[in-house]
């Protein structure tokens, strides 16, 4: 059986997709230099088109209740064949992992601590990451109400400060640039912010009941988009043609806030509320790794793995890249194309087959 | 037991001892070890075409009120400022360069306004501008300027009631809205600007004027850029009538001719609104440009009486008739400079997408060629707390 004794509801499910999803936020920068000021549409685009495949997701995980993905692999595609196929999912996950922690990395470096040394960042956030991984899913699971609460606040409100700098023909005209640049940027969004979720294939396992996991799921990813979607339109509409030139599109339109003077640099709204969303990202993304790694093994405990592979993480997040450059173009071409067989043609895939094979015949027989 | 209790102490003492290791402080500089910068002038050294950059650096000490006043006694100096300049191949060196004097790296978050001197913005801020836009000490929300002639001779300038040049500077330029004859541009507007392939960008002007053995400064207009090049000035009406067509007259005075012709009556801008809608018609594009606007009457110099309803219109048909010389003096002057200061190239972008493709090649030769259809409503909503003038009116009824 499953390695993880934790049980979350559904409701649960719910924040912690929302705040993963979420704090992929700063990552539309990636999409926005590309698609300039059409991002919001391609952010709809994306989440219209990554709906179906979540619906997949929740229906394979409902259909094998109580496991994880790697438990799935082996029992839709055989022992052989499907511990490749994890084997696959465990270098995604913690290439993406390694990304994620290099982001707040590059961010801190960037914006908000200059002199600090990047590896010594790295070093903190994975440590903290690792910690609250070794308390297991529940407590995650717990906390990301708050995250996702404060993470929302951070944008409305950055929202409403800026409404009287926002110039809404920024946006015109709608149509503009050519349809190849359009289907890239749907491309990183749909793969990106939306299509990550398939970690949560190793979650919904602890679901406690799957009734409304559907619902829930969808509500969260759809929480998720709204926060991308103001975001997007919050740069676009207040830095227009400029939102392409800077590092953080984001953190330059908060930058402009200035109220009577005294209402300014709000910078540090969106460095914590994005700190504490990619902590939850991160960490989901750890516990993931960690689980699928000892899942793979056959391990009784995921715990003596956690610290071991959050210092990995660290040495591979510092070595990476070399630079946020690196980093963009690796993850706007390369990035985006070893990705796609793992969240949109396995899940469903792996839902077909059983489907057509009756799986899992064995569970079933036992829970019934 | 005793192991947990063991294990208890143990964790206390690491945190104790984490304590200096995490404390933050790594980077930290105190208020004395800053240089801060309040405004920044940038020209060109004429033989070795270096940058020649003039920073104004706050005294910390001296600025500090009642102590400092003892000490320094009114003598000489008693500025709270100091301008340090230094020479550089690039903007960024020059700023480094200042170290060689003032042993503190400049500290330029609270920059105010950087100034481009003449010589400079007529060889184009492009080489210039990238600096301030990504050092991340320094603001967006900064001002950005040019000046007539030296920016460091701007910076110099003592101004009478504020304690620092550049932080009156920028009182001058936040402060457009009395007169609507300029308008605050930042780093973020500018580059903007600077990114659109017809608009061109507009700075406000500062000019010097000797009075007697002081130097007084003031807005005199706005530099107009073309392809980041300062390509020509507007003087106050034109910028106005820039800001008429944009929208952002906030307030100022309109002098029009009273109804006999005797005297005059002095308007006073209460709201003014703008809408700008470009048209296409057989290949001739039109700017339909519709402004509102709400004056009061606050002053009269004619000894008629001009709280009429008959009087009040012709003083209302005569106000849009200024208002409509004024865009019409911009548009004049930006087809002299062939720069679209307007930004009508970008209304066309976002309405018309298609034949925009065509249009953009040769605009500067179809700039010149588009008409304005200015319609303008004036409306005078009160006349302050005089119904008559003052005068001994016997005609009147």
């Amino acid at each position: 059986m499953s390695i993880e004794k934790g049980k979350i509801s559904s409701q649960q499910l719910l924040f912690l997709i929302a705040g993963f999803v979420h704090g992929s936020v700063l990552l539309i920068d990636f999409t926005v230099g590309i698609t300039e000021h059409q991002t919001w549409m391609v952010i709809l685009a994306g989440l219209v088109i990554t709906v179906p495949v979540i619906v997949s997701y929740v229906a394979l995980a409902k259909r094998f209740p109580g496991m994880n993905l790697v438990q799935i692999n082996d029992m839709v595609y055989g022992r052989f064949l499907g511990k490749i196929i994890s084997i696959y999912y465990i270098f995604f996950f913690m290439m993406t992992l390694s990304f994620n922690i290099r982001d707040v990395g590059e961010l801190y470096i960037t914006f908000l601590m200059q002199d600090t040394p990047f590896i010594f960042l790295l070093i903190v956030f994975t440590a903290t990451c690792a910690f609250a991984v070794a308390k297991g899913v529940e407590v995650l699971a717990r906390t990301s109400h708050l995250f996702v609460v404060t993470g929302l606040f951070a944008i409305i409100s950055t929202f409403i400060l800026l409404i009287d700098q926002m110039d809404f023909s920024n946006f015109l005209p709608l149509f503009e640039l050519p349809f190849i640049k359009i289907f890239q940027g749907i491309h990183i969004v749909s793969v990106i912010p939306f299509g990550e979720t398939v970690v949560f294939l190793m979650i919904m396992g602890c679901l406690n009941k799957t009734e409304h996991a559907v619902k829930n799921t969808l509500s969260g990813l759809l929480v998720g988009a709204v926060s991308l979607f103001i975001v997007a339109i919050r740069n676009t509409a207040v830095l227009g043609r400029t939102q392409t030139i800077w590092t953080s599109a984001s953190f330059q339109s908060i930058r402009l806030i200035n109220i009577g003077t005294v209402l300014t640099r709000m910078d540090f709204l969106i460095g914590i509320a994005q700190t504490i969303l990619m902590f939850l990202k991160c960490s989901i993304f750890l516990y993931v790794t960690v689980v699928a790694i000892s899942q793979l093994f056959g391990l009784k405990s995921y715990l003596p793995l956690v610290l071991p592979l959050a210092g990995i993480e660290v040495i591979l997040a510092a070595t990476v890249f070399q630079s946020p450059v690196d980093h963009a173009t690796i993850t706007q071409n390369a990035g985006i194309i070893y990705s796609v067989p793992l969240i949109f043609v396995f899940p469903p895939l792996s839902l077909l087959i059983a489907k057509i094979r009756g799986l899992p015949k064995p569970e079933r027989g036992k829970g019934t | 037991m005793g192991k947990k209790m063991n294990f208890r102490i143990m964790k206390l003492i690491i945190c104790f001892f984490m304590l200096p290791v995490l404390s933050g402080c790594l980077g930290a500089r105190q208020i004395n070890d800053l240089e801060i910068v309040i405004g920044m002038g940038v020209d060109k050294e004429e033989e070795s075409g270096n940058v020649l950059l003039t920073a104004q650096v706050v005294k910390v000490d001296m600025s500090g009120g009642g102590a400092a006043n003892a000490r320094g006694g009114g003598g000489e100096d008693s500025e709270g400022y100091w301008n340090v300049s230094s020479k550089g191949k690039s903007i960024f060196e020059a700023v480094r360069q200042i170290t060689h004097k003032t042993g503190n790296r400049l500290f330029i978050s609270h920059n105010q306004a950087v100034i481009f001197g003449n010589d400079v913005a007529t060889e184009g801020l492009q080489a210039y501008i990238d600096f301030f836009l990504r050092a991340h000490e320094m603001r967006p929300t900064a001002l950005i300027l040019v000046s007539e002639k030296k920016a460091s001779e701007v910076l110099d300038a003592k101004p009478e009631t504020e304690k620092y040049p550049a932080m009156n500077i920028a009182k001058l330029v936040k402060t457009y809205g009395f007169t609507s004859h300029f308008y605050e541009v930042n780093m973020e507007d500018f580059a903007s600007c600077m990114m659109s392939d017809t608009m061109a960008p507009l700075a406000p002007l500062v000019s010097i004027v000797q009075e007697n053995d002081c130097k007084e400064i003031y807005i005199s207009g706005m530099a107009a850029f073309k392809n980041g090049k300062m390509v020509g000035t507007l003087n106050h009406d034109e910028a106005r009538g820039v800001l008429w067509v944009l929208g952002k007259v906030k307030s100022g005075v309109i002098i029009v001719p009273s109804p006999n012709k005797q005297g005059e009556a002095i308007l006073e801008i209460i709201k003014a609104k703008s809408k700008v809608k470009p048209g296409i018609k057989d290949g001739k594009i039109v700017m339909h440009i519709e402004i509102k606007n709400e004056v009061s009457l606050s002053e009269q110099t004619t000894t008629e009486k001009l709280a009429t309803i008959e009087a009040l219109e012709k003083i209302q048909e005569a106000t849009s008739e200024v208002i409509r010389q004024e865009v019409m003096a911009a548009f004049e002057k930006s087809k002299d400079l062939k720069a679209d200061i307007f930004g009508f190239g970008e209304m066309l972008h976002k309405k018309y997408s298609k034949e925009w493709k065509s249009i953009k090649d040769n605009w500067d030769e179809i700039y010149p060629t588009i008409e304005l259809n200015i319609d303008i409503e004036s409306k005078i909503i009160k006349t302050d707390l005089l119904k008559k003038p003052v005068s001994q009116n016997k005609e009147e009824k």
